[in-house]
Formats: C-alpha cells, sequence, structure tokens
C-alpha cells in the first residue's frame, strides 16, 4: 500500500559530481552505455569544493538516503586547489555526522576522474548496494519529508 | 613578585581604566560590575573616569568582553576592554576575520585564574595573548588533558543512542540565537540564519529546523572555535552546544596535527588552508 511496506524499495543517493571530472566520467559510462544502478542523482557542480556541508545536511532532512561527493583526484582540480579544501572538509564532517548518529556509509566522497567511467560505475553500484543494507534514513528527516508520517496520514484517512 | 588578591587586581583594573579614559584614547572600557546578587555580575561600559569605581574583579566576572567591539565596527575613538585570556582568543579570532581592527582596540590583559565557570576547568590560554598593558604574573600555557574526555566518552555510545541524545537535545531549543550572539567566532555582519529566502535556515523552532541550525553552526564555528564557553554560557535551555565543536576540534587535532585557534592575528584556519600530504580517505 505504502512506500514503507513494499519490499521493492530503493534508496535514493544523492551524487554532487564536480564539472571537470567526475560529470564527464559519468558522461563516459553513458557513452560507453555502462549500466549502473538508477538509485543515483546526479547534481553538477563546478568544482567538489563548491558543495557546502548545508547542502548533505539539506538532502538528509529532505530524504535522501545517502549523498555522495565527487572530484577530481587531489592534485587534479581544474582550480589547482579546490578539492584539498574538499578533503579536509568533508573527512569532518563525515565524522561529525557520524558522531550524530547517521552512519558515515551514508555520506562518502570519491575521487573519479574524467576517464574513470568504469569507477564511477563501480563506485555507484557499490554505494548504492551499501545503502540498501543499511535501509531507508531515519535520521535528520524532516516531517514533510518522512514516508513514516506520510504512511500514518495515509492510514489515518485523511484522504 | 607575591600573588596579587582579587581586590588588588581590581584596584589596578580600575587605575588602568581610569588612566585610558583620562586621557581621552579610549571612548570607554568594558569590564564588569556588580549586580544584586553577590554571585552574578554583568558587563559593564565604564564611560567617564568616575565611573571606573564601577569596575569589578572576582571569581564571578565569566561574561566574555570581547564581542562586545563589535557593537560598533566604525567607532570614532578606542575601545577599552578589559580582557582574560580567552577574550584576547577572541580578539584575535574577529581580527583574523577582519571584523575589528587592532588599531581601535585598548587592552587590559589580566591573568585569569578560573572563574565560577565549568569551561575554565578546560582553560589553556590564562595569560592573556594580546594586550596593551598586563596585570598579573603571565602564568605558563597547558592544555588540559581533559580537554576532549567528554567526546571521547560520547563516541564510545552507540549510533542510535548519540542520534537519540541529539534529538532530544534539539527537541529543547528554542531556537532563539543566543549562542551566536554571544560566540566570538559568529561574527558574520549577516548571518546564514537570518536569510529569508527559501532555503537557508527554517525559522520554527522544530527539532528540524533545529538540527540543521546545531549542525550548520557547529560546523561552520567548528574550525574557529576557540573553546570560551559562551555558548553554553548564554543557552537559556542549556544544551551542550561545545560537544559539537569540540569534535570537530578533536577530530582537527586527530588528522591535521595539534590545533588550537585564536593564539594570534596571523594564524590560518584549519579549513581555511591545506597540506597536499593531509590523509586521504577518500581513494
Amino acid at each position: 500500500m505504502s512506500i514503507k511496506k513494499d519490499n521493492n524499495w530503493e534508496p535514493r543517493i544523492l551524487a554532487f559530481c564536480c564539472n571537470w571530472c567526475t560529470y564527464t566520467g559519468a558522461d563516459l559510462a553513458g557513452l560507453n552505455r555502462m549500466k549502473y544502478p538508477e538509485n543515483v542523482r546526479v547534481i553538477r557542480v563546478p568544482c567538489s569544493s563548491k558543495v557546502n556541508p548545508q547542502f548533505v545536511l539539506r538532502a538528509f532532512q529532505k530524504g535522501a538516503d545517502g549523498v555522495l561527493v565527487c572530484g577530481c583526484h587531489p592534485g587534479d582540480c581544474h582550480y589547482s586547489t579546490g578539492n584539498y579544501f574538499t578533503r579536509r572538509r568533508f573527512m569532518l564532517l563525515q565524522r561529525l555526522l557520524e558522531y550524530n548518529g547517521i552512519d558515515p556509509k551514508r555520506f562518502q566522497a570519491k575521487w573519479i576522474s574524467g576517464s574513470e567511467a568504469a569507477k564511477f560505475r563501480d563506485t555507484v553500484a557499490e554505494v548504492s548496494a551499501q545503502i540498501k543494507a543499511l535501509g531507508p534514513n531515519n535520521k535528520f528527516v524532516g516531517a514533510h519529508y518522512d514516508n513514516t508520517v506520510m504512511e500514518k496520514e495515509a492510514e489515518g484517512g485523511k484522504d | 613578585m607575591a600573588e596579587l588578591s582579587e581586590a588588588m587586581v581590581q584596584d589596578l583594573i580600575r587605575a588602568e581604566a581610569k588612566k585610558a579614559l583620562q586621557t581621552g584614547e579610549v571612548s570607554c572600557v568594558i569590564g564588569w560590575t556588580a549586580t544584586r546578587f553577590e554571585d552574578r555580575t554583568k558587563p559593564y561600559f565604564a564611560q567617564t573616569p568616575e565611573e571606573c569605581d564601577m569596575l569589578i574583579w572576582n571569581r564571578y566576572c565569566i561574561n566574555g568582553t570581547a564581542k562586545f567591539a563589535l557593537d560598533d565596527r566604525y567607532p570614532d575613538k578606542k575601545f577599552g576592554i578589559i580582557a582574560r585570556g580567552c577574550d584576547t582568543r577572541a580578539i584575535n579570532r574577529m581580527i583574523h576575520d577582519k571584523q575589528l581592527k587592532r588599531e581601535n582596540l585598548y587592552i587590559i590583559g589580566v591573568v585569569c585564574d578560573g572563574k565560577e565557570n565549568p569551561v575554565c576547568r578546560q582553560c589553556a590560554h590564562k595569560t592573556p595573548l594580546v594586550c596593551d598593558v598586563m596585570i598579573g604574573e603571565p602564568v605558563q600555557d597547558v592544555i588540559p588533558e581533559s580537554r576532549f574526555q567528554e567526546i571521547e566518552a560520547f563516541e564510545k555510545l552507540s549510533p542510535d543512542e548519540r542520534y537519540a541524545y541529539w534529538a532530544k537535545q534539539y527537541d529543547k531549543c528554542i531556537h532563539c540565537y543566543a549562542c551566536r550572539n554571544a560566540c566570538p567566532a559568529c561574527n558574520c555582519i549577516e548571518c546564514y540564519a537570518d536569510q529569508y529566502r527559501v532555503g537557508w535556515q527554517g525559522k520554527a523552532a522544530d527539532r528540524e529546523q533545529n538540527q540543521i541550525y546545531g549542525l550548520t553552526r557547529a560546523y561552520h564555528v567548528g574550525d574557529r572555535c576557540i573553546e570560551c564557553g559562551e555558548c553554553e554560557r548564554v543557552c537559556p535551555m542549556h544544551l551542550p552546544i561545545m560537544r559539537q565543536t569540540r569534535k570537530m576540534l578533536k577530530d582537527i587535532n586527530d588528522l591535521f596535527g595539534p590545533y588550537e585557534c585564536g593564539l594570534s592575528e596571523e594564524e590560518t584556519t584549519a579549513l581555511g588552508e591545506f597540506k597536499t600530504a593531509d590523509p586521504d580517505e577518500f581513494m
């Protein structure tokens, strides 16, 4: 009846992909007709250091089950140093989220270059499988986006 | 030199404040004054030499004095500030963030022996780090071993316990922004939390918005936190706010080497710099 009782639950994963490497890599994966899970929603950002930690919090709040931040390998940044900042930033954010009770697998960062289409495919498949095993995220989810709340409302016969 | 008693320090503070006001160098001296409660003091702005006799010094002088300098970002005259170690770190913080100018400040540094404030037990810098005149004998800076004890104990809980703990804390939060207003690292002219456009910060005082606010603030302040404990002191709901910011500091210490912030005007912050040799977990 509702989404939760459905055994076909699929995680929703948000992937922030840097324009210069990972997005190109994902593009290449598409050109090569590689198959990867459809759970991932790609958002193109100019650089992985454009990703504000608040974007990640917002994603969880709005019902994402996992967040992936991808960028160029350290040293390869189009803007020279952007991903070095990303690295520091998200190592700390991952730990802060873990400290607040979120499994570190739900928030991951990966370096994927423009030619690593296969790595993009493998990363998405791996993260997707990990999050599927963890189940739906119920932490930091806003009431409006919480499936369980919607379920209760539906059962309460509001409609 | 023999150790100064509280009363002697108080006399010296009054004398220095008077001197600064008499020369006309400063427009006011920010310190503490008595209230009708014996164990409470409040911040005080002495604007004439006579008013300097209202300034006091005792173990209940716990309010931070530095943040008041931001009330007038373009002052005609200098501010006089009576500053303990933590206040001078706050001043360094704000100067480094380009919110204050050193030439607008006249700092009367006082060596502090710890106040009736729980955070003073973890104080590493009792001696003022920057000042124009210093009252008292400088003491050795020692980082206490108990700095991250609380964090380490909390990390041992299970993820669900940790989430439940913070969810309870954020249920209590009334979204009053007192922590932001008192924090010397929260010195942005316009705070993101005051933005009214959708997507920045919801204004409801519910768990959802409080979590976003609490974590965003913890992260934003995290690497610039000077551990003065003002956020916890002013919180009307007694939330353990420093548990979040200290966690950031602990991770910075673990990952990027020993780190303390606000020790000088020229320092860089942990998230404002990088090393190519930083540990990489994202391969």
